[in-house]
């Protein structure tokens, strides 16, 4: 019985290692696998690698600019909410709470459709991609999170540091920018970081709205091949994507959050 | 009679204000639209729970120490946690459905509805989430309180059962809270596979009537009211559960 307790945690560490770093590689490897046993698809398989591949950078693509903007947009407003002032705090709070408990589905799907297709600038008619759509709807998703993260950062600074900084003569927002964010950023990374990785996943929701990702080129090559095989190895190199993106972001998290816990 | 003057009521003042609900005199769309949310309240009452069972369960297997027990469930919870939710719902309905019709002999033979690959993928995948939630409060319980249980005389799973599952299921629950709200959001990714949930409503009544803004406001109004809703059970129930003097 003894014996028994004392390994538990033993096992489950020496388990747990040997999963995390099987973890970066299992997907790809199937895949690769797969198509090395069963030849005929490996060389379908091939033939659509490029296709997929122009998929998945447009999912890093709108990654990239929904979480650019939505960080932006999201710091702004996570400072609004803790402004003195309540025309400032009110409308960062109003929007904050209806957009965090928004589906992202719905926010693409809204920004898909309320946007038009072009944009008339003085008197050009500049196309407004539906990427660009999806990047929006992800963006204000990600800024209403982000604003929780930065309210909520900025309040775990403890009242003497901003004490502290009034007794030293500076102002507000001087202690703000040279004080308080700077140990804010520490905080707030290991959320904002899952934040980042939700919005990569999130991508894939663009192609419900008729985008060219990953998603949606898995959908047009299992169509073309008409395999039911292919489908399999199709969205298991979908998943495999998204996971060898999502993966390390996780765990790289986990350690943050470890080192910030323990430091 | 009443119902009906309220509606034009409604629709009439909503009209001056320049939005346009009209649709909800009609009969066939304003039917689609109600079963919409009946569905989604629907989806998400069979899910939440589903969630929670299989959350449990992933959570005590994860804990056991036994490594094939704990391997395959660490596995899929690192798998569903870094892939899509879409992703894994086409992959369940394209692949898993057409491998379930195989094999009981064609497509009309086969019990599992879209509803259903909904309820398993968003159930599953919350589960994930609430197994995390479960184990960290496990490994919070203190090692000294496992040791007087096992002191009198408690099975491996009598202890799971009475001491730590209690205790962690009070730690856990803001966090088992945000899951589930997460789950209130993800069934909407139900309407890829035609699951007739309020998305999918909106989407027939807004092609039909190009309302989106108006539909859009009580899409993210309903949504707010459900997540409220469910916040606010959650932190009841956290009320109700707290043990005085323990912290929790």
């Amino acid at each position: 019985m003894s014996m028994a307790v004392t390994q538990t945690p033993k096992t489950t560490k020496t388990s747990s290692r040997v999963l995390r770093y099987v973890g970066f590689v299992a997907m790809p490897l199937l895949v690769v696998v797969w198509s090395l046993v069963d030849l005929s698809l490996g060389k379908e398989l091939v033939e659509w690698i490029p296709y997929l591949a122009s998929g998945f950078s447009m999912n890093i693509l709108i990654t990239l600019c929904a979480v650019t903007l939505g960080t932006t947009a999201g710091v702004l407003l996570g400072l609004m909410q803790l402004a003195p002032f309540w025309f400032v705090r009110l409308p960062a709070q109003i929007y904050v709470q209806i957009f965090r408990n928004a589906p992202a589905l719905v926010l693409i799907f809204a920004t898909t459709y309320i946007f038009p297709f072009e944009i008339v600038l003085f008197g050009n008619y500049l196309p407004f991609p539906d990427w660009v759509k999806a990047v929006i709807g992800l963006a204000i998703l990600s800024s209403a999170y982000i604003a929780e993260i930065t309210r909520g950062a900025v309040l775990s600074i403890p009242t003497t540091q901003w004490e502290a900084t009034k007794g030293l003569g500076f102002s507000r927002l001087q202690a703000l920018r040279y004080v308080i964010l700077p140990q804010c950023v520490r905080r707030s990374l290991p959320p904002w970081m899952n934040v980042a990785s939700s919005m990569a996943m999130g991508t894939s929701l663009a192609s419900l709205v008729g985008v060219h990702e990953l998603m949606h080129a898995a959908t047009d090559a299992s169509t073309a091949v008409r395999r039911l095989d292919f489908t399999i190895i199709a969205y298991v190199v979908v998943m495999a994507a998204f996971f060898t993106l999502c993966y390390p972001i996780a765990r790289l998290t986990r350690r943050l959050e470890q080192r910030f816990n323990a430091g | 009679m009443q119902d009906m003057n309220l509606t034009g009521l409604f629709i009439d003042l909503m009209g001056r204000l320049g939005l346009n609900y009209e649709f909800l005199a009609t009969g066939y769309e304003a039917q689609i639209w109600r079963d919409g949310f009946i569905t989604t309240l629907y989806l998400v009452a069979v899910t939440i729970p589903v969630s929670l069972i299989v959350g449990l369960i992933f959570a005590a297997c994860l804990t056991s120490g036994r490594l094939w027990l704990s391997a395959p469930v660490r596995g899929f919870v690192e798998l569903t946690r870094n892939t899509p939710t879409l992703v894994q719902l086409m992959f369940s309905f394209l692949v898993l459905n057409t491998v379930v019709s195989n094999m009981v002999g064609g497509a009309q033979n086969n019990p599992l509805s879209p509803f259903f690959w909904v309820v398993a993928v968003v159930g599953l995948h919350v589960a994930a989430l609430h197994a995390e939630a479960i184990r960290g409060g496990i490994e919070a319980v203190p090692s000294s309180m496992i040791e007087a249980a096992r002191g009198m005389g408690f099975s491996q799973f009598e202890i799971l059962r009475y001491v730590q599952i209690p205790l962690a299921f009070r730690s856990s629950l803001p966090a088992i809270v945000n899951g589930l709200i997460s789950l209130v959001k993800s069934t909407t990714v139900g309407n890829a596979i035609a699951v007739s949930e309020i998305t999918y409503a909106s989407i027939m009544v807004w092609t039909q009537r190009d309302n989106v803004v108006e539909m859009m406001i009580v899409l993210l109004a309903f949504f707010s009211l459900i997540n409220f809703v469910v916040a606010r059970v959650g932190s009841w129930v956290e009320r109700r559960l707290a043990i005085p003097g323990y912290g929790l």
